[in-house]
């Protein structure tokens, strides 16, 4: 246990714990890279990023919420609801008026979670457990269950088709999604108070800030992303269906911590996401070229989130010092830190 | 979350007629859907279908116990369970040609008890986040799962443990149920007649007053994990024993199952509060109205349109009483 | 495009070196085979009919010296049509897909063609629109099995009576084809069956067998058939029969789809009606030999489709379950 704890306690690794996340995402691109040849030709990558782009825009929502301290499942359903409307209300509105049709779908499913959880007070995991199952159900009702399909199939080839040689519409609007956030957290009076809300939803409310607000907010903007994120997936497939997006809220979570943010909020960060998002990628890239069964990607993608989430643990005070590591080694004792008494009171 | 903090505890005096209201709000659902559905359809109000929202209730209903002290324990949820049913079924019935059924079964619900030790040390030792860290094992045990099997349907070969399982040895109550009402009943006296199940409450109630008492608070926490994981793997041996089939997805979700009932019974995911009877009933709830649905015609797909209502307004229902209560 | 020489590919050379062009129908096509590199979006890997298929697609791939890629969608539309992206981008000599969305592949499917990369579908058919952008698709169709389902249950009610359909996942494309394909085919044989009641049992036995108990009480012995999208379905349905304290023999007439074991079984022992079987091994074999053929430069039938049996009674003894 004593070398154990040297080795932990040594500057060296500790540095390497608190920059876990950039640690992580340079292994697995190291790894993608040597495994993958022709990982580094530009084609390649600009599809890589292409196929994340979804889910990084729907994990750009989510971050916002997560560092909140709150929990938003029904981001795969509200993809699946704007999708269809973006494709149903074509004939109706046109083209573009259907896609801003979508988006306005996924701010109203927004506005539903943010009354389920600000005004009702129902525990977010809870409210949006509830408006997952009825979003998607409304999908089915709405559909009858059979995807629907647009009239042009080549309107939507300019989402996804790279835009001169270069990436992908929706690899630029993850992309720039991912900056704005970057910039609405680090440099704004707005995102500083995400963050103090996030960690401390009472203190902030006693210091003048308008909590609830800001908590109303984060559910509209990660409802807004996720119709963003529909509208994109639907007018690329050309389809409105009630099965997509099925498995998008659990993966956009995972990618978001292992960006970094924490599930109990106050922590977070733009381009933490960015490097979640990434590292799913680059393993996703990595295995299926190597055609390794999905259920292995499972295990070693679950094991990547575990082994982040612990390392967070022991850096969670202070980065510098061991602290939480004897807490975490000396499981059993009662004795703790005063700050982990603060988050155990606070449940997302 | 906002009303842990600012809500006196629950010991406080509450407003008598609120806290009557909040008592009787569940049986008084139940009741009036046993009236909606005796009114809506003839074969409604028969045993035998009620014994079926009985047998219906039962592979769910013995997750909802070990998800109940989760709640209570403040462990919020456990994401974990299809992972756990699915290794308990797959290896009953792999193990079930070499080994027979009963040791396929004690080995399957030991490997589920043993990935929930890992949910136990993670959560309540470690004190990692139950929702992440229980979607992360349960993607692992998953992935390990479908690994083994490859992904093909295993086949049971025991029709008599079969139809000993869903036959009708007591009063015509299938053995499943009993089972399911021991395991209830089991669940219920731990939590409302022991030492342990005094900690799960405190240790749910106010961490800090209890880390002051002498309440072991990392144990409480890890042991409802681990209940929850043993129980999920116990209900996924009983599913290939009475299916006499099992394949990797057969446990997909029962994890929102089990919460919703969980949820609708008015056990609060604040913790502290809440108990087995009231879960159970939460789940009872949930399966009449699925059963009026299904013999009223509704389309399955839409009926998670009344499903999500009802997860809504009972908590809000659940939440705006206690609120009240609070004020008092 | 490839330039790694993979052991696989070395073992594979010799096995084909040994065993010759074993292959009727491609003969010349197997000899510039080598080395070619396949793409495969499958529908899942951990699932009984995908399981077996993409094992035999593999397998044939490798007497041919053929390279896979394969991709798996696990179930999900979504996934895929990324899935599909990512192949084209990596030019392999041909891909393979295996739909799930009857219209959401079409833009991936433009772009294929763009890159002249030929498409096979394996197993699942797509709409009209989709036609001109794939070469070929092999397989069995989910709405021609629904159609034979028809068939079988007409047959076996004499054109009159009262059923009902226990479906798959609601929007799933196997669902929509193979309930589609009853559907539609009953209305075209102008026959009497009304279909009382549909549910989505998800392909899950557990789920069809609670649906199953709640349809037995409120159709009980008016029930004179039962269409399951799948035998694991049917299954269900008939645990529920007996559960009910009735009797194996006053079972309404069961039709499933895929020719299990357990749906084999209930046929010899006379309580379920039909069965449809299609082998996977079949299926993955074919997908891959048509699309070896269509990567080099052979003409290939727009449709090749795999042989489906109606299993009954009368035939059981001579058929093999697919799993």
């Amino acid at each position: 246990m004593n070398t154990l704890k040297r080795v932990f306690e040594s500057p060296a690794v500790l540095t390497l714990i608190h920059y876990r996340v950039v640690v992580i995402l340079i292994a697995t691109l190291f790894l993608s890279v040597s495994l993958v040849p022709g990982l580094t030709e530009f084609r390649t990558l600009s599809l890589s990023l292409d196929r994340t782009a979804t889910l990084g825009v729907v994990a750009v929502g989510l971050t916002v919420v997560l560092l909140m301290g709150k929990l938003d499942l029904s981001v795969g359903s509200t993809l699946a609801l704007s999708g269809i409307a973006t494709i149903g209300l074509q004939d109706q509105l046109g083209p573009f008026g259907a896609a801003v049709a979508g988006i306005v779908v996924g701010v109203l499913a927004g506005v539903l979670n943010g009354f389920l959880v600000v005004t009702l007070q129902i525990n977010s995991l809870v409210a949006t457990l509830a408006s997952m199952i009825f979003l998607r159900a409304l999908c089915h009702f709405l559909t009858d269950s059979n995807p629907i399909s647009g009239d042009d199939p080549l309107f939507g080839l300019t989402v996804s088709r790279a835009l001169g040689g270069t990436f992908s519409l929706r690899t630029y609007v993850f992309l720039i999604a991912i900056l704005l956030l970057f910039i609405w957290l680090t440099y704004t009076v707005a995102g500083r108070r995400l963050y103090a809300v996030g960690s401390n939803e009472h203190a902030a409310t006693a210091s003048g800030i308008r909590s609830n607000r800001y908590l109303f907010g984060a559910f509209v903007f990660s409802g807004f992303t996720a119709g963003a994120a529909g509208v994109m997936q639907s007018l690329a497939t050309n389809t409105g269906s009630p099965a997509f997006g099925e498995a998008t809220a659990l993966t956009a979570i995972a990618a978001v911590v292992i960006g970094g943010t924490r599930l109990e909020g106050g922590r977070g960060s733009a381009l933490g996401t960015l490097g979640g998002v990434l590292v799913l990628a680059a393993i996703t890239t990595t295995l299926e070229y190597e055609s390794v069964p999905t259920y292995y990607q499972n295990i070693v993608t679950g094991s990547i989130l575990l082994l982040l989430i612990l390392l967070d643990r022991i850096a969670s005070n202070s980065p510098r010092s061991a602290l939480s590591l004897n807490s975490l080694l000396s499981f059993g004792k009662r004795d703790e830190t005063p700050t982990e008494k603060k988050q155990e009171g606070k449940v997302p | 979350m906002t009303s842990a903090a600012t809500l006196p505890p629950r010991v406080t005096e509450e407003k008598t007629a609120n806290k009557i209201l909040g008592w009787i709000a569940l049986p008084v659902g139940i009741l009036a859907l046993l009236v909606i559905g005796s009114l809506l359809s003839e074969q409604f109000f028969t045993t035998r279908n009620l014994t079926n929202v009985l047998i219906n209730m039962s592979i769910v209903g013995i997750i909802v116990v070990g998800m109940t002290f989760v709640f209570i324990v403040r462990g919020l949820a456990d994401l974990s369970v299809p992972a756990m049913v699915a290794i308990g079924a797959l290896l009953t019935l792999s193990l079930q040609p070499s080994l027979g059924s009963l040791v396929g079964a004690l080995v399957g619900i030991l490997a589920a008890s043993a990935a929930g030790l890992i949910n136990g040390l993670f959560i309540g030792y470690f004190r990692l986040n139950p929702v992440i860290t229980t979607l992360a094992t349960g993607t692992i045990v998953l992935g390990i799962a479908q690994a083994a099997v490859g992904g093909v349907i295993v086949y049971g070969d025991d029709p008599a443990l079969q139809s000993f399982l869903t036959g009708r040895i007591i009063l015509g109550i299938p053995t499943i149920v009993l089972i399911f009402l021991a395991v209830a009943v089991g669940g219920h006296l731990l939590l409302s007649q022991t030492i342990f199940g005094r900690w799960v409450y405190a240790a749910g109630s106010n961490p800090d007053a209890t880390k002051a008492s002498a309440v072991p608070l990392n144990f409480t926490k890890a042991a409802a994990f681990w209940m929850t994981a043993t129980l999920s793997g116990f209900s996924g041996v009983l599913l290939a024993l009475t299916l006499q089939t099992a394949r990797p997805g057969i446990g997909t979700g029962y994890e929102f199952d089990a919460i919703t009932a969980v949820v609708v019974g008015g056990v609060s995911l604040l913790g502290g509060f809440g108990n087995v009877p009231r879960a159970i009933g939460g789940l009872l709830l949930v399966t009449l109205l699925s059963n009026i649905m299904v013999l009223n015609g509704i389309p399955t797909a839409s009926q998670g349109l009344v499903m999500g209502a009802l997860i809504a307004g009972a908590v809000a229902l659940d939440v705006y009483l206690r609120r009240r209560g609070g004020a008092a | 495009m490839k330039h790694v020489l993979r052991l696989g590919t070395l073992t594979a050379v010799g096995a084909l070196a040994l065993t010759g062009c074993g292959n009727d129908g491609n003969g010349n096509g197997a000899e510039s085979a080598e080395g070619l590199e396949i793409c495969y979006v499958a529908a899942a890997e951990s699932h009984a009919y995908a399981s077996p298929a993409n094992a035999a697609f593999q397998e044939a791939a490798e007497e041919h010296g053929v390279h896979v890629t394969l991709l798996s969608q696990e179930f999900d539309a979504q996934t895929g049509t990324d899935q599909l992206r990512t192949c084209i981008g990596r030019n392999p000599d041909g891909i393979v897909l295996w739909p799930l969305d009857p219209q959401a592949y079409i833009p991936g499917l433009v772009e294929a063609q763009d890159a002249d990369i030929p498409v096979v579908l394996i197993n699942s058919p797509m709409d009209e629109d989709a036609e001109g952008l794939y070469t070929s698709f092999t397989g069995p169709d989910t709405y021609e099995q629904g159609v034979m389902a028809a068939e079988v249950m007409h047959e076996e009610l004499g054109g009159e009576g009262q059923i009902v359909i226990i479906a798959g996942q609601a929007g799933n494309g196997t669902t929509i084809g193979r309930t589609d394909g009853f559907n539609n085919m009953l209305e075209e044989l102008g026959s009497e069956i009304e279909v009382l009641q549909t549910v989505n049992a998800d392909f899950d036995q557990q789920r069809a067998l609670e649906l199953s108990r709640d349809l037995i009480s409120r159709h009980g012995d008016a029930l004179d058939g039962v269409y399951a999208n799948d035998d694991t379905m049917a299954r269900g349905f008939v645990d529920a029969w007996t559960e009910s304290g009735r009797e194996l023999d006053d079972m309404p007439a069961i039709v499933g789809i895929n020719g299990q074991q357990d749906a084999f079984a209930g046929i010899e022992e006379g309580y379920y009606t039909a069965t449809i079987v299609q082998s996977p091994e079949e299926d993955g074999r074919l997908a891959l030999e048509t699309i070896v053929s269509a990567a080099t430069g052979e003409e290939v039938d727009t449709r090749i489709p795999i042989p489906l049996t109606v299993v009954t009674q009368e035939n059981v003894a001579d058929e093999e379950p697919a799993f």
